[in-house]
């Protein structure tokens, strides 16, 4: 016995002993942590130039940044021999501005990504250039993790980006403006991200010998009809009338996420003038949030009706993959932006060369108007780490890859890039689509299309008979070629996917697009509350009245403090 | 009595694994202060502001807590029971089997699962339970309406049970089987010859034999009761079904790595680790009493 108390005395001394050093531990790190801020920013101060900045202007010893990659784990677009951290772009990075790559950590893209960088920001230690959400741009500024990107961006940022920029009327700019200073680089996304469409299966439509639905009571009829007049032709009655959310997807998009929700069922919201998420202006006025309005309840009847009678897919939001079915030939209707040609399209083409994929501006709402929700045209951002010398390499490298983007070899992903956040004229789609339709009528040539800022448009018309076959004004799957599916993806995406974003549209916008301060600490909670009663209630686990408590205890939970809160906001 | 010089060996056999656990286990317990502070990554653990309470008052208003700590319970202690219990009763039927082939076989098949991790093992339950996978067809033949397991809520905990159960018990069995071997042959012998049948020599050898590896087991496993695992949970759950199914584990993932609450996420881990702590105790008394199980 005594032996064994010497063995505890030991044991607890040595837990002393490293509970000190710890303690001691942290404090030196944070210390010597603050002396290389100082000595980097009089680094900084020493090597400002006085000479006005040269946007691609390249450095005389080598530049390395340090990032941490999100890598499509399915992506096999790279050519053998090339790796994340050296291929075609790092190298034209390297060879235009001698800036070297160095990436610290990769993951997969998607939710794996957004979890690495919560982690990186929660232990401060950010790469030297990060690309977040709205949510982790602000927790980085809270925590004064990143550094203030005011002056570079007025010194090295592009004509061409800060033309980009202020197209958006300053929305960009706000989103990255904190007590007056730019905390970091805004993208700018195309609108069409934010439209979603109706995409269906239109050889399965002739088959039955239906027409396209129009309003959510002809797209009732046709998914009824989808699931029991067997059109695979199997001689089972094992499809899908409409595709729902997969295993932790979204019902609906909102204004922090308000674009790409794909497999959501926004366009059934919008049909009922209901715009779950987002932030609206009530009849006083005064904004008001979208899901606790009397609109979302009506579509959730119906949606809840529409669920029992197996016109939903019936394992929506357990399936892994909502795309399985799309992609296997089991499924008739989704929704989802206009670049389902990238994804899932050339799967399910494989799959069954006959399935028509098209896509439309539909169901129309009440007032026969397509209304759908839109997005805020900056959801992501590049922010750099606040010790970092060369916060100027930020803007250098989108300045490189705007100008550049075109002269890239196309095959290659472009996720390969070190840091990118999309510049895309806001109408790029619609525009593009126009222009492409000029070409092939012959009456424009690729080389009129060499359009500043629509980067991609002289390229796709040099490609684009490649992928669409005679007669070019009927896009039906058996006139295009997908001998180049690369192609394909593109053509398919602008002419069949963009088609709905010529159409007439009764714009929705939220009243914000970025969390208020309460936001920061209880929005998780509430939308949590919000995604497992809609859920229940449309999948029949919770009765239909359970929204009106749903209602009172949103409020009731900090609800009512944040609309206050965005009253304030857009006062301002 | 002094350690004798043979003892040093042992007390050196020990130190990676002290080293392990001060590094891994207790450091990082210093962030507990993180719970009682409105947590500031760029300010870290020792500038962040300190605001009591606070984080415990939202969690417990949020009603999150007790559905969590209830659900963790639940799980747990019905997975202790059926880890306990399932491989037990094998182990028994395996040992009365005369065959060796057939038992060794039989073996081996069922602690296969034991290998394969929770991310492969839930794809393959989610087909399984899908609503044209083979659970729901074998339903259907004796006309039950196909079943759509991983929404129904109330179903969801006795998945996780059974499944972990299925996943697990072949392993367990091994360590019965393992007991088993230590009883004295001898006892059988005159056991028989007094004229014990094969159920009561069950009764009277065989369980006695084992008591106290059950005991003990059973006893060891309660220091884990809060476990009930993440793993597990987080690779089958959905929105439907966290009413009975989130665990304080995957809660405190989704508030900590997913939504950057990281001081009402340790906040709720804290609660865990006090509920764990006592557990422990309690179960450290009743090994040292049921099973004499002492460390000091």
């Amino acid at each position: 016995m005594i032996a064994s108390s010497k063995g505890l005395s030991i044991l607890l001394a040595a837990v002393l002993l490293t509970l000190t050093a710890c303690g001691t531990g942290e404090p030196t790190s944070n210390s010597s942590g603050n002396a290389n801020e100082k000595t980097s920013e009089t680094a900084a101060n020493a090597d400002a130039p006085a000479a006005p900045a040269d946007p691609f202007g390249k450095y005389e010893s080598p530049v390395t940044i340090n990032v941490g990659q999100a890598i499509d784990p399915t992506d096999t677009s790279l050519p053998a021999g090339d790796t994340p951290e050296n291929n075609q772009y790092t190298r034209h990075i390297k060879e235009q501005l001698n800036v070297e790559t160095k990436i610290i950590w990769q993951t997969a893209t998607g939710k794996d990504y957004d979890q690495k960088v919560n982690l990186a920001i929660a232990s401060n230690d950010l790469p030297d250039l990060v690309v977040v959400n709205d949510a982790q741009l602000r927790q980085m500024v809270k925590a004064n993790q990143i550094a203030d990107l005011t002056e570079v961006f007025e010194q090295y940022a592009s004509p061409a980006i800060k033309g980009i920029i202020e197209k958006t009327e300053g929305r960009a700019m706000k989103a990255v403006t904190f007590d007056g200073k730019m905390m970091a680089l805004p993208n700018v996304t195309a609108r069409g991200d934010a439209v979603h469409t109706m995409w269906i299966r239109k050889d399965w439509l002739d088959k039955l010998g239906l027409e396209v639905p129009k309003t959510v009571e002809d797209l009732r009829a046709v998914a009824k009809a989808f699931v029991e007049n067997d059109p695979d032709g199997n001689g089972q009655k094992d499809t899908i009338g409409i595709s729902g959310p997969q295993a932790g997807g979204k019902l609906h998009a909102n204004f922090i996420a308000s674009s790409n929700n794909t497999f959501g069922l926004d366009p059934i919201f919008s049909a009922f003038l209901a715009y779950p998420g987002f932030w609206l202006e009530g009849d006083d006025g005064k904004p008001q949030y979208g899901s606790i309005q009397p609109q979302v309840k009506d579509a959730l009847a119906t949606l809840r009706d529409m669920y029992a009678e197996g016109l939903i897919d019936q394992e929506m939001s357990i399936r892994k993959d909502a795309a399985e079915p799309v992609v296997g030939g089991k499924s008739g209707i989704f929704f989802g932006p206009f670049w389902m040609g990238y994804w899932p399209l050339p799967d399910a083409i494989k799959n069954d060369p006959t399935a028509n994929w098209q896509a439309y501006a539909l169901p129309l709402d009440v007032n026969g108007e397509y209304s759908p929700h839109m997005a805020t045209p900056s959801n992501t951002f590049l922010a750099v780490r606040k010790d970092y010398e060369h916060p100027e390499v930020a803007l250098k490298l989108m300045n490189l890859l705007v100008r550049d983007e075109a002269t890239f070899d196309v095959s290659v992903s472009l996720n390969h890039y070190p840091v990118r956040i999309v510049y895309a004229p806001v109408d790029e789609i619609e525009f593009s689509v126009e222009m492409l339709k000029e070409v092939l009528a012959g009456t424009k040539t690729p080389e009129e299309l060499d359009i500043p800022g629509y980067k991609l448009l002289a390229s796709d018309a040099m490609n684009v008979k490649k992928a669409k076959l005679e007669p070019y004004d009927k896009y039906d799957i058996q006139y295009w070629s997908t001998e180049d599916m690369g192609i394909w993806s593109r053509q398919y995406s602008m002419f069949v996917g963009g088609a709905p974003l010529l159409e007439p549209r009764n714009e929705v916008y939220s009243l914000t697009y970025s969390q208020t301060k309460t936001m920061e600490s209880r929005w998780a909670n509430l939308e949590k509350l919000e995604n497992e009663t809609f859920l229940k209630i449309i999948m029949g686990a919770a009765p239909i009245d359970t929204f009106d408590s749903f209602v009172e205890e949103w409020k009731k939970l900090g609800g009512d403090k944040i609309t206050e809160e965005v009253a304030e906001a857009i006062q301002e | 009595m002094k350690t004798r010089a043979f003892e040093k060996h042992y007390y050196l056999m020990l130190l990676p694994g002290l080293i392990w656990l001060v590094l891994f286990n207790m450091v990082p317990m210093v962030g507990i202060v993180m719970a009682f502070q409105d947590f500031n990554p760029g300010l870290g653990i020792f500038g962040s502001e300190w605001i009591g309470l606070e984080n415990f008052e939202f969690m417990f208003l949020l009603g999150d807590s007790k559905t969590v700590l209830y659900n963790t319970v639940f799980i747990a202690v019905l997975k202790i029971a059926g880890n306990l219990l399932v491989p037990l009763v094998f182990a028994l039927m395996l040992n009365e089997l005369r065959l060796q082939v057939v038992k060794r076989w039989v073996q081996t098949v069922v602690y296969l699962p034991h290998f394969l991790s929770w991310v492969i093992l839930s794809g393959i339950l989610l087909d399984v339970f899908a609503l044209k996978g083979p659970v729901n067809q074998l339903l259907s033949a004796f006309g039950v309406e196909p079943i759509l397991f991983f929404a129904r809520a109330e179903l969801f905990p006795y998945i996780i049970v059974g499944s972990d159960v299925w996943k697990e018990f072949g392993f367990n069995t091994i360590i019965y089987l393992a007991a088993l071997t230590a009883i004295n042959p001898s006892l059988y012998e005159a056991a028989a010859m007094d004229g014990a049948r094969r159920l009561q020599r069950l009764w009277h050898v065989t369980l006695p034999g084992i008591s106290t590896t059950v005991v003990l087991l059973a006893v060891l496993s309660l220091g884990n009761v809060l476990n009930a695992g993440f793993d597990q949970v987080f690779n089958l759950y959905n929105p439907l079904v966290y009413s009975t199914g989130d665990i304080i584990d995957t809660w405190v993932y989704r508030a900590g790595l997913v939504n950057l609450q990281f001081s009402l996420a340790t906040a709720m881990g804290l609660l865990k680790s006090v509920v764990s702590f006592v557990l422990i105790v309690i179960s450290y008394m009743l090994a040292s009493k049921f099973a004499n199980y002492r460390i000091f």
